[in-house]
């Protein structure tokens, strides 16, 4: 080992707090980079694989009703490889110990095993077999969360008869990676399961014989026939069967929630890893340049010995070498945990055959070789400036630079006004520009990264709150069977725990304007309806009246309409009309593509007067009544689903707050780096910089905590300017995330209240105070006599 | 015995010395900003081959701009700077690092020392880049400071920190030794060991020695004194007869 290796070491050994609290900015860059990356390949890997031996549909069609021979005729299409027709139904699952309806979604399958589109993996038990009829596999998360096995018998209420069914085994399937109830945002195995029924015994139970509601088709691999082409074509050959809806696989709601979440998760890789590294690399070189001006003299001394001026910018170099390699292999080691971590809580919300965490060699390469480049870029500035000196000049004392008065003093009335203190204070933060700079921009990372994560919380709190608590107010949901006079509505009125019942009438279709089409649904509320109340931007109820639409943004948005634009509605149950319709108004929409109207005009719409076929419901809290509800529900012939919703909003609230934690808990830990390291780096190398002066203020009677003071001022100065330029970071951060985010599924709500910035602040200037006593120690410990005899 | 100036030029035919360096009309201009000095005026000497060669001259006379350049650390702004045979004003910035690992000691003013390395490791740095080196060892003990090695620069004495970076130039075993002020900063009887150390390097090792003193008592030990005052050479004196320095009284 050379002797210049050497004095790298004992200088490292003489900043190791810094290194380390650079070092650890750095981990952390490099951590969420490796480990979002690593898991970003695992999930994109485990997908790609399910997808492909699963056969997972490219499309699906929900239709009413039509011949299995009329469906053959899609396989045939050019550039179609196989499809299958289907049937899928919502049902009720009725077990012994649960007091409220459970909704279940039933498909069928070939009673063979085959390598068939959307094919089922087994977990227990085993496919059908040739003993009964009324065999049935259940999806994994529902039996394991009631304690099903195969074996076991199950009730599912089937075309409104209760059937009892045999289990056989439990799967799951590449089309429910990420399973939702209808309306749902958190799987929610508690409420809802998938049952798998034998095709031919489904054929029977529904009344379906020879028929199908459902086709789902896999492309041809390679084909160039235009996959909007065709899935028009299947349209318009099943036209008369009542296309439902048309589902491309990016619109499938679990494909779309497990990409969204993967490419959210691109882009984490990719912006975490910027700030954390951007942030080490100005901090990493504040503390260089300050090394090279130190070390002037001996950078002289050694270019008048003979050492090559390559020789001692890479001896410099490796002052930042050291620090990306310590911190990047520090990162690839945290990152493989990171990826650990979430891989297990991925497990939990996302049903794979498997998905294990694992090592990737290039990731981690390449996690190592960016904090490489980061630690070289961070040391390149400090270490080029002093090359340019020839030695007899680098042996002399820099001229002293920056002695001038400041812009400062020259504002006359406000300097007379700042007494010692301040001054010093003053000055040396505007003379040492680029360490402030340093210090405001890494500040200014922190509170971004503060106040971003803060927003996005505030935003999932507000998405909830809005979406399931004022626009949706119902307890209960129910579902009828077709349409229904009022009749029905005032038998539920009736019902025990009933406090408040409204009548609403969903009618699917396709909105069309100009080129822009979407197959959705118009929602007739009843006029002054409590239960489901569309709102604007600003909450504000907004009322449904008129002859015309209250359409979601969304739905605004693809379909290019304002207010008062007209759109046409084709209708796809029953004849098939197309209605010229005005919308009224815009709602504020954070899920789903809502559009509403009033019931009666909607009524009117379809030919139909009085029809409904939902009801919302608000209910007594009191178990006891609720039980004797959901008694009297289950024997009412009308109702065909029920949701309680309630429920699902507690369960997807409990989600939210149990991942909040982890979630605060992380940021604070990340920006708190950023802060601290930051901090810690300019007051120490402050400090150092001006033992001389600490001394001479020692010998003049100011005590350890006077001086940290002075010191804390300044750190303070910076971090607060820092904290105030970030927070518009992050309020852009979170605007362009949402903007990510955005699609028919979900918007995500930019919300930010003045708790935002306040946390964000008060973080802010914690993470400072800690650094603060850090620094304290260091002055307390500092050996002052010995820095007033030494030169420099 | 004082000689004039252009007796120095023609040389000194009793003795035909070898030049190792010559400077021929040689200026040093600093430019600060508008402020320009003239640190060198049209210099021009000799320095011989195995000769022992004293500077003097009041602060900010120039002495430790000759040096400089003499040591390759800076460039002349005009005039020529031989080293034998060869240009040195032309050297590119790449040849002078060369020619100063390979032939030039410098023993700095204030030191120089690397403070977060022992002695043994200062003089190390110098040898780890040299070709034929002295033992490291070898060298402190020539300085009297073998006991010392392992000691930090913290940890001694100012005329044993200037002992250290003495046995740091002579360490690479170079042609030319450059001596800014060697025993400027110390006493006595100190002083005088170092003068005695850079006659002994001389003789023995037929080392060229150029030192610069504002004392001129320890000049008379130079077989030449060269005097300077402001940038300019003022006087040439050779010492038939140099004092040895235990001779030396000031
Ligand atoms: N890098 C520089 N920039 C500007 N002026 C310089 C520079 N180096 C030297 N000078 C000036 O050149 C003149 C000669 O300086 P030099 O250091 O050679 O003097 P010296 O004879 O060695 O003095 P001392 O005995 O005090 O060491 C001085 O006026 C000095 O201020
Ligand atoms: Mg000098």
């Amino acid at each position: 080992m050379s002797v210049l290796d050497k004095k790298l070491g004992r200088e490292f050994w003489s900043s190791k707090w810094l290194l380390l609290a650079i070092s650890l900015i750095i981990t952390l860059g490099v951590g969420c980079y490796v480990g979002m990356a690593t898991v970003y390949r695992s999930l994109q890997t485990a997908k790609t694989d399910y997808y492909s031996t699963s056969r997972m549909a490219d499309f699906s069609i929900e239709l009413k009703k039509s011949p299995l021979a009329e469906i053959e005729e899609i396989g045939r299409l050019p550039g179609v490889a196989a499809i299958r027709p289907r049937i899928s139904f919502y049902t009720t699952v009725d077990l012994p110990d649960a007091v409220q309806p459970i909704n279940g979604l039933v498909l069928s399958l070939p009673e063979r095993r085959s390598a068939t589109v959307n094919d089922i993996f087994l977990r227990r038990g085993s496919y059908f077999t040739d003993r009964r009829e009324n065999e049935v596999i259940v999806n994994e998360a529902f039996a394991k969360r009631h304690k099903l096995s195969p074996g076991q018998w199950i009730h599912l209420v089937l075309n409104d008869s209760r059937q009892e069914l045999f289990i056989v085994g439990t799967a799951i399937s590449s089309e429910f990676v990420y399973l939702l109830s209808p309306g749902g945002i958190v799987p929610d195995p508690e409420h809802f399961g998938v049952f798998y029924l034998k095709q031919s015994y489904a054929q029977d139970v529904f009344d379906f014989d020879g028929a199908a509601n459902q086709v789902l088709g896999v492309y041809s691999p390679g084909t160039t026939v235009s996959r909007q082409a065709t899935l028009d074509e299947a349209e318009r050959m099943l036209e008369s069967y009542g296309v439902i809806s048309t589902t491309p696989l990016v619109d499938q709601a679990s494909n779309r929630y497990l990409s969204q979440e993967i490419d959210g998760l691109a882009s984490f890789a990719v912006v975490m890893p910027i700030i954390f590294l951007g942030v080490a690399a100005v901090v990493l070189n504040v503390l260089l340049t300050r090394l090279a001006e130190q070390q002037r003299t001996i950078i002289g001394t050694l270019k008048a010995l003979g050492f090559f001026d390559y020789q001692i910018f890479l001896h410099f170099l490796k002052f930042g070498l050291a620090v990306g390699v310590g911190g990047g292999l520090a990162g690839c080691l945290v990152g493989y945990y990171i990826a650990a971590g979430m891989t297990i809580m991925y497990r939990m919300f996302y049903s794979f055959p498997r998905l294990d965490n694992a090592f990737y060699n290039d990731i981690q390469a390449s996690g190592l070789a960016i904090s490489v480049v980061c630690g070289i870029i961070g040391s390149l500035h400090g270490t080029r400036l002093v090359l340019k000196l020839k030695p007899a000049e680098a042996m002399r004392a820099k001229p002293p630079g920056g002695g001038g008065a400041i812009l400062l003093e020259r504002i006359g009335w406000l300097w007379r006004r700042l007494n010692t203190g301040w001054r010093m204070v003053a000055r040396n933060v505007i003379r040492n520009r680029m360490r402030t700079a340093a210090g405001i921009f890494a500040a200014a990372m922190g509170a971004a990264l503060l106040s971003s994560g803060f927003m996005m919380l505030q935003g999932s709190l507000y998405l909830v709150d809005f979406q399931f608590k004022w626009v949706m107010r119902s307890d209960i949901d129910l579902t009828l069977k077709n349409e229904r006079s009022e009749a029905a509505l005032l038998e539920v009125k009736s019902l025990p725990g009933v406090k408040l019942a409204e009548p609403m009438l969903s009618v699917p279709g396709t909105f069309k304007n100009g080129s822009h089409r979407k197959k959705g649904a118009i929602v007739g509320l009843s006029r002054g309806a409590k239960l489901t109340v569309p709102r604007d931007l600003e909450a504000r109820p907004i009322p449904v009246r008129g002859c015309g639409l209250t359409m979601s943004r969304k739905m605004a948005e693809i379909l290019d309409v304002k207010r008062g634009d007209f759109v046409t509605f084709r209708t796809s149950k029953g004849l098939q009309r197309d209605h010229e319709v005005q919308v009224l108004e815009i709602a504020e929409s954070y899920m789903g593509t809502a559009v509403y109207a009033d019931f009666d005009y909607l009524n009117r719409l379809v030919g139909e007067h009085g029809a409904i076929n939902q009801v919302q419901l608000l209910v007594d809290s009191d178990p006891q009544t609720q039980e004797a509800l959901f008694g009297e529900l289950k024997r009412l012939p009308s109702v065909q689903a029920v949701n309680c919703r309630s429920d699902m909003v507690k369960s997807i609230e409990d989600t939210l707050i149990a991942s909040m934690i982890g979630f605060i808990g992380t940021l604070i830990i990340f920006s708190g780096t950023i802060f601290f390291g930051s901090i810690l780096n300019s007051a120490l190398i402050g400090l150092a910089e001006r033992q001389r002066e600490v001394a001479t203020l020692r010998v003049l009677g100011y005590g350890p905590w006077q001086i940290g003071n002075l010191l804390f001022r300044e750190s303070m100065i910076v971090t607060v300017i820092g904290t105030f330029v970030g927070m518009p970071i992050g309020y852009g951060l979170t605007v362009l995330m949402a903007i990510s985010y955005d699609s028919e599924l979900f918007r995500f709500p930019v919300v930010s209240t003045s708790l935002t910035w306040i946390f964000t602040a008060v973080l802010a200037i914690l993470f400072c105070t800690m650094a603060q006593l850090f620094v304290q120690r260091t002055i307390l410990n500092m050996d002052w006599l010995d820095a007033l005899q030494s030169k420099e | 015995m004082a000689t004039s100036l252009s007796d120095s030029v023609t040389g000194n035919s009793s003795n035909p010395a070898e030049s190792l360096i010559r400077l021929e009309n040689v200026d040093k201009i600093f430019q600060m900003g508008e402020v320009a000095v003239q640190a060198m005026r049209d210099v021009s000497l000799d320095i011989y081959r195995g000769e022992l060669l004293a500077m003097v001259g009041p602060s900010g006379s120039g002495k430790s701009t000759i040096l400089n350049i003499v040591g390759g650390l800076d460039n002349a702004t005009n005039g020529k700077v031989w080293f034998g045979e060869q240009l040195l004003s032309d050297f590119s910035a790449r040849e002078l690092t060369r020619y100063r690992r390979d032939t030039v000691g410098f023993v700095f003013q204030f030191y120089n020392l690397v403070p977060t390395l022992s002695a043994r490791e200062n003089v190390m740095v110098s040898t780890e880049i040299s070709d034929e080196p002295m033992d490291v060892l070898e060298a402190l003990r020539m300085v009297d400071l073998e006991d010392r090695a392992d000691h930090f620069p913290s940890q001694m004495s100012g005329g044993e920190q200037q002992r250290v970076a003495i046995a740091r130039a002579l360490a690479k075993n170079p042609e030319l030794l450059l001596c800014d002020e060697p025993t400027g900063a110390l006493d006595f009887a100190t002083g005088k060991r170092v003068l005695r150390l850079l006659v002994d390097l001389k003789n023995h090792l037929g080392k060229t020695i150029v030192m610069i003193t504002h004392n001129s008592a320890l000049a008379q030990a130079a077989d030449r004194v060269i005097r300077l005052r402001s940038g300019q050479v003022v006087e040439v004196k050779t010492n038939d007869q140099p004092v040895p320095p235990e001779d030396i009284i000031w």
